[in-house]
């Protein structure tokens, strides 16, 4: 049976969170970051708000694992920060909503 | 005001050599070309920890699934062994081709509605009585009552004061001399993460316009609305 929206963006959400953690490692911009990874996270929630209960494709959730694995392997920090811009792109693209 | 070349330093000369480089041509062309969902296929894969391609297709369904339509799928897949090309170069060289490419790719789109001939790369913008900057714009259109200044980033973090600063300098000389210039930052990331990076800036950015992954092709229509 296919996930809902709202499950899949939570793993992704939750994967934010911990490159938010890393990105915050580079101490002149922790303001940045967090301010950054405030703004797409709730973009994010507001995805998940409006599209929550619908069923998601299976190539898109698919397209989500596959970029929150992408997170998971990044152990430096500022390439974390990069990726704190880049990872809602993909998430949303895989969606099918505009960033 | 006029406009000179930069004196090459021992940075500029290496950066040339990379500006040079086929893979950024082929890089920038193909991203001319690209959809938005493309750009943002090249930004995460030149940005990314894996190489593996068959990773990127998944990542990409959109580009590379089986809906997708041949064409989409064929530039899809050019851009992505492009982007990969970028990502093996390793960690410090990728960096250096990502910027030129965002130059070249500014330069491909800016020719779509001004002489090729008008566009300069590495130039400084001179006015009477003002010290020269150090650093020269990475890309100028140098034709009479409408010429440009443009700075390139990859990334929104590439954002600040010195870049806002040296527009902004640029413009207000300009107009001290009633000469017609606009300024420009492209940036080859989100707007969303652009206006987080601006927020926090003291520097200047009003005057100046904003380019992102998402309006690049208005590049090839006019001079980029400025921030207010």
């Amino acid at each position: 049976m296919p996930e809902t929206v709202r499950i899949v963006l939570g793993r992704a959400l939750d994967a934010y969170a911990s490159l938010e953690e890393l990105g915050e490692d580079v101490e002149d911009e922790w303001t940045y970051v967090t301010e950054l990874a405030a703004a797409w996270r709730d973009r994010l929630a507001a995805v998940a708000d409006e599209r929550g209960e619908q069923s998601m494709d299976d190539a898109a959730a698919s397209a989500i694992d596959r970029a929150i694995d992408e997170i998971a392997r990044i152990e430096d920090p500022h390439r974390a920060i990069d990726w704190l811009s880049t990872f809602p792109q993909v998430v949303l693209f895989a969606i099918g909503v505009t960033p | 005001m006029r406009f000179q070349d930069a004196a090459p330093d021992a940075r500029a000369i290496v950066y040339a050599g990379i500006q040079a480089d086929p893979l950024v041509a082929r890089s920038a062309a193909l991203l001319a070309d690209a959809d938005h969902g493309q750009r943002l296929l090249a930004r995460a894969v030149m940005n990314g920890e894996t190489t593996d391609a068959v990773a990127w297709r998944a990542t990409f369904p959109g580009l590379f699934g089986p809906a997708v339509d041949g064409a989409t799928r064929q530039r899809s897949e050019a851009i992505l062994a492009a982007a990969l090309e970028v990502a093996e170069r390793g960690d410090q060289a990728r960096s250096q081709f990502r910027g030129a490419i965002v130059e070249a790719l500014t330069a491909s789109l800016l020719a779509r509605r001004v002489p090729a001939a008008a566009i300069r790369r590495e130039r400084r913008v001179l006015f009477d009585g003002v010290r020269a900057e150090i650093h020269p714009y990475d890309v100028t259109v140098e034709v009479a009552d409408a010429a440009e200044a443009i700075d390139c980033k990859w990334g929104a973090r590439g954002i600040g004061p010195d870049v806002l600063h040296q527009l902004d300098d640029a413009r207000r000389h300009a107009d001290d001399e009633e000469v017609a210039l606009s300024v420009a930052l492209v940036v080859f990331d989100a707007r969303r993460s652009c206006d987080i990076r601006l927020a926090r800036q003291t520097a200047p950015s009003a005057g100046i316009g904003l380019v992102t992954l998402e309006t690049l092709d208005e590049l090839a229509v006019g001079p980029a609305p400025a921030l207010r």
